[in-house]
């Protein structure tokens, strides 16, 4: 019982985070400036870590956690490195 | 952070990703943690015994401000946005603190950055942080004192780093 | 014992997605870059926090996981930030309806013309 309805929460919750990603693409498509891109970008990976997570409790399996423990370290670095190259014109 | 925590940390971090408490697989957590911290001289302090209950104690005082810090400013910030008039008084403060250590400088930022309405922009050479901040209902005064409540948590988690800031 | 973890992790899943949408809303209607790293930083990631504390209620979905990404995120959240910030006040990206600016001076006199280094 308690199921189906757990189920159907996390399914509605999943179309919403697909929709804000798409919100989130656009504006990095029509962002203000490339700093408002970068930020966009950040979000969306935020957003993706969020589908996956949703992703595994609907599958309930541990799996995508660690596709999302991936996504989340490497998506901190490039956010990082992306701002330092942008802000400097070089990486190290 | 003596090596005594730096090793349970790292190891804690390895059992929690592998995910069973298998004899073999205790022996090669301690052996990776171990090993990282031959690698990266990491805690290379011994721990001392009597101020380690006092260290844990602080921690975990630091976590639940962190936590709580985190939770009230995202409800501010979502009342802030919410809000069809959109308060904000935006402002790049200045908050003047002495500090020395490098680590202590980038662990209290990242602290401020997670109290509500702040984000910390710029740190100058002595310590002092300049943060975006939302509103300005709080004075100048109050974010030193509470910067300076960080940093004391910071260096009693710590102990008392002696790596100092490079000259550039 | 299944019913109350399922009511928590209904509501949880739902709060998390209200912070998710809160935080869309944010980087949409603030108005510069400064006021919407807050709201990317901090709401959304809260949002997907609270999605992670649903997670360590529901089996079999390995709890250690959860909770070491729980401290990844809340550690890397403001760092990662902090640096989109810096990097915008040095690319010179204008805030917008400043009050005061305290490191508008220190930066004027950083970018003085003789060269460095």
């Amino acid at each position: 019982m308690i199921e189906t309805w757990v189920e159907w929460t996390l399914i509605f919750s999943l179309a919403v985070h697909i929709v804000l990603t798409g919100v989130c693409v656009w504006r990095v498509w029509r962002g203000q400036n490339v700093i408002d891109r970068l930020i966009g970008a950040d979000l969306v990976g935020t957003l993706a870590l969020a589908v996956l997570v949703l992703i595994a409790l609907i599958e309930r399996t541990s799996i995508y956690f660690d596709v999302a423990l991936g996504l989340a370290a490497l998506g901190f670095m490039a956010s990082i490195v992306l701002a330092k190259y942008l802000a400097d014109q070089r990486v190290l | 952070m003596g090596s005594v925590l730096t090793f349970f940390l790292l190891a804690g971090v390895y059992l929690a990703l592998s995910g069973s408490l298998v004899t073999s697989n205790l022996i090669a957590a301690a052996l990776i943690a171990l090993g990282i911290m031959l690698l990266l001289r990491m805690g290379q302090r011994p721990e001392r015994i009597q101020t380690l209950p006092r260290v844990l104690w602080t921690l975990l005082r630091y976590l639940g401000m962190l936590l709580a810090d985190m939770v009230s400013s995202g409800v501010q910030v979502a009342r802030i946005v919410l809000d069809p008039k959109l308060p904000i008084q935006p402002a790049i403060l200045k908050i003047p603190c002495e500090e020395q250590s490098d680590l202590i400088s980038a662990l209290s930022a990242h602290a401020i950055t997670l109290t509500p309405g702040e984000l910390v922009v710029a740190i100058d050479e002595q310590g002092g942080m300049y943060t975006h901040c939302l509103d300005m209902s709080l004075s100048v005064a109050q974010r030193v004192e509470l910067l300076r409540h960080h940093r004391a948590m910071l260096k009693t988690i710590l102990g008392e780093t002696n790596e100092t800031r490079e000259a550039p | 014992m299944e019913t109350l973890f399922g009511l928590i992790v209904i509501l949880a899943v739902l709060i998390g997605t209200a912070f998710s949408v809160i935080g869309v809303i944010g980087f949409i209607r603030l108005p510069d870059v400064y006021t919407r790293l807050h709201a990317t930083g901090k709401v959304s990631v809260f949002g997907v926090v609270l999605l992670l504390l649903a997670g360590l209620f529901w089996t079999p979905v390995s709890p250690g996981k959860d909770i070491v990404l729980i401290g990844l995120l809340l550690l890397a959240a403001p760092v990662a930030s902090h640096a989109i910030a810096s990097a915008a006040y040095r690319l010179g990206i204008p805030p917008q309806q400043l009050m005061r600016n305290d490191l508008a001076e220190v930066v004027e006199k950083e970018n003085d013309p003789t060269p460095q280094g």
